[in-house]
């Protein structure tokens, strides 16, 4: 990587946490209430909710895929927790058997994507139906949902001193997803195989391995943040998820990672989750509807991604990945030599 | 340095051509078997009125599925076709219908809302330099944010002329089999056409099309454009098919349409596939619907089984290719 690219990254998950003080600002200018200390816990424990989601998202994305299967993972997270939790299982154990299922749905999709050669978009959303399928299946759910157990609850809605659990629960992992990424062999092969899979792979580095992690850890990550957000709902529906679809992935954007691969970090994604969160409390204070608020959403993301440069192509021929590795490879041998 | 590579020869687009006609033969089969199984378990399908309210059921996912066709075969997608299909189903029964349908001619309103929602798209991507991923993404919650704003709830009714044009029958026949035709043979037209032909060459090597004087840009801003109208199509259509609308209704086309497309055989590298093949898978994803509801069982069932269609063709076909192209190279 080099220097510039290290500022550039810089830039814009800087940018992302300047956006989100900014407006933050003009919630308390606007009325001091914003700043109190019940309206910023409301803030955290929404902005854990995406963050978590998106954690995945980030590791995915960063390696040059993607993963349509979130909310569904989101929604399965809740349901089979409750399911469990009524036939006696403990809620923590629970809790431990839903990210273990989670990390195996992410492992099949990190197998359709790296040895059957699946575009990651199609494999993600095929396993969304699928999960979704099980989901109509199992539960005949309706809208009203079931009840969720209490410690998923108390998880999700009780405070040490002033500070929210899953606030806390959300620091650790992001600390501990900080260094992942940035700090291990680990994060420096993700990075390397979505920057360009050619070469991570001719310099030695496992990428189909590396793939596979990211999608086991978004699958675990979805599926332990559908749990936290049942508990704090307090029941669990089939579309509990579906906003975090679009926030998972806007949040990593307007953190500043490349949709392409290989540019990014966890930070970033935590600004994010904080823009996208103080921007959505922030339009109830103007008494703008449901409507206005999808408009200012869609510009902001625009104009994040716009001003970080993130979403751009370099130069426009930049290769994606949904290209099965050993046609890159013949591909380049082949011009070598031609050459 | 990897940016100069798509300007080579691919050692693949050989066998891929191969494969073309295999994948083409699958979706056609799908879509026999499909409609085989619906008509013995229904026999009385098999006349022209009940074919005309299942295709009236497809339009809308068929309408948007080509919009996606569109985008997908110059190496796009298009999160946003949802989005641009609430907006005019929203105009068509808020503003157009809203006098007793005094007011047809604000269904160009309605038109010009999907040419430019589409322009938008298209401006974003090869004028600002976004990815087409995350341009739609912006503006798909945009457009939802507009319909909203237009028609607030579930509701409104269509002018009454347009509901008798699109829901009834021409010569006869089914509108809604009418319209199907239309779509094929304007695709077919289209895709003669220098621009059908510089649209594929866009897909297979947006470089190589630069370097052989293609006006790359402007073909993919018309085909944002077409997408932008097609999905405006989608909109008029089911507000005058279901007799009201819908501002929330778009998000679930979005995945749906790129399924479509997928399942068809369309290639998400762009340059591969076309509309045809859509108009087959859309029409077969309906007859899933239509099999699951005659046999009264559960929704899951064909939910799993569109999943399930969507996953084992592309890895057949990715199998299928890997085992052409070693025997290519040999």
């Amino acid at each position: 990587m080099t220097q510039l690219d290290w500022l550039r990254e810089r830039r814009s998950t800087l940018l992302a946490y300047a956006l989100t003080v900014a407006l933050f600002l003009v919630g308390v200018i606007h009325s001091s209430a914003f700043a109190s200390a019940s309206s910023i816990r409301q803030m955290l424990v929404f902005a854990s909710f995406v963050g978590i989601a998106a954690l995945g998202q980030t590791l995915v994305i960063l390696a040059g895929g993607l993963d349509l299967s979130v909310p569904w993972l989101m929604a399965f997270g809740g349901v089979e927790l409750s399911r469990l939790s009524h036939s006696g299982t403990p809620a923590g154990v629970g809790i431990v058997i839903v990210i273990a299922i989670g990390i195996a749905i992410g492992v099949l999709n990190g197998i359709g994507v790296t040895r059957l050669r699946v575009p990651p978009i199609v494999m993600t959303l095929a396993m969304g139906g699928l999960i979704q399928s099980y989901l109509l299946a199992v539960g005949q759910l309706s809208s009203t949902g079931d009840a969720v157990p209490s410690a998923a609850v108390d998880l999700a809605s009780n405070r040490v001193g002033p500070i929210p659990v899953i606030a806390i629960v959300w620091l650790v992992v992001a600390i501990a997803a900080g260094l992942l990424i940035s700090r291990t062999a680990f994060g420096r092969r993700v990075h390397a195989t979505g920057e360009n899979e050619v070469a991570a792979s001719l310099s030695g580095i496992r990428v189909d391995r590396i793939r596979l992690a990211t999608y086991a850890i978004s699958g675990g990550a979805s599926a332990f943040g559908g749990t936290v957000l049942a508990g704090y709902v307090g029941t669990t529906y089939l579309e509990i998820g579906a906003p975090y679809l679009f926030a998972s992935i806007a949040a990593v954007v307007v953190g500043g990672a490349s949709i392409l691969g290989g540019r990014g970090t966890y930070w970033g994604t935590v600004a994010g989750a904080l823009t996208l969160t103080v921007l959505s409390s922030l339009l109830p204070l103007f008494h703008l509807r449901t409507a206005d608020l999808d408009i200012v959403y869609g510009v902001v993301i625009l104009l994040g991604v716009w001003l970080s440069g993130a979403g751009q192509t370099l130069g426009g021929v930049r290769l994606r990945t949904g290209k099965p590795l050993d046609k890159q490879l013949t591909s380049e041998a082949g011009s070598d030599a031609a050459r | 340095m990897s940016a100069v590579t798509p300007v080579r020869a691919r050692p693949g687009a050989i066998s891929l051509r191969r494969s073309w006609s295999w994948t083409n033969a699958v979706t056609a089969f799908i879509l026999v078997a499909l409609i085989i199984a619906d008509l013995s378990i229904q026999p009385a399908l098999g006349n022209l009125v009940q074919i005309g309210l299942l295709v009236e059921t497809a339009l809308p996912l068929i309408l948007l599925a080509v919009a996606q066709t569109f985008v997908v075969l110059v190496g796009g997608i298009d999160l946003s076709v949802g989005g641009m299909y609430v907006v005019t189903n929203a105009i068509t029964v808020q503003w157009v219908g809203l006098h007793g349908g005094a007011h047809q001619w604000l269904l160009l309103v309605a038109l010009g809302f999907g040419l430019a929602m589409g322009a938008l798209n298209g401006l974003l991507v090869v004028r600002f330099g976004f990815q087409p991923f995350i341009a739609t993404l912006g503006t798909w919650t945009i457009f939802n944010g507009i319909a909203l704003l237009i028609l607030p709830t579930d509701g409104g009714s269509p002018p009454p002329l347009l509901t008798n044009l699109l829901a009834g029958q021409v010569a006869g026949i089914p509108s809604a089999i009418v319209i199907l035709v239309a779509i094929f043979v304007l695709w077919r037209g289209l895709r003669a056409t220098r621009f059908g032909v510089r649209m594929y060459a866009v897909g297979a090597d947006e470089e190589r099309a630069r370097l052989n004087g293609t006006p790359v840009r402007s073909i993919k801003l018309a085909v944002y454009v077409i997408a932008g109208m097609c999905a405006a199509l989608a909109g008029i259509y089911a507000a005058a098919a279901n007799a009201s609308g819908t501002p929330t209704g778009g998000d679930a086309y979005i995945l749906t349409s790129v399924a479509a497309v997928v399942i068809g055989g369309t290639s998400l590298r762009g340059g591969e596939g076309g509309v045809g093949l859509t108009l087959m898978a859309a029409m077969s994803l309906t007859l899933i619907n239509d099999i699951v509801g005659a046999e009264n069982l559960n929704t899951w069932v064909s939910v799993a089984a569109g999943a399930a269609l969507l996953l084992a063709l592309v890895i057949a076909r990715t199998l299928v290719d890997a085992v052409i192209a070693r025997r290519g190279h040999s």
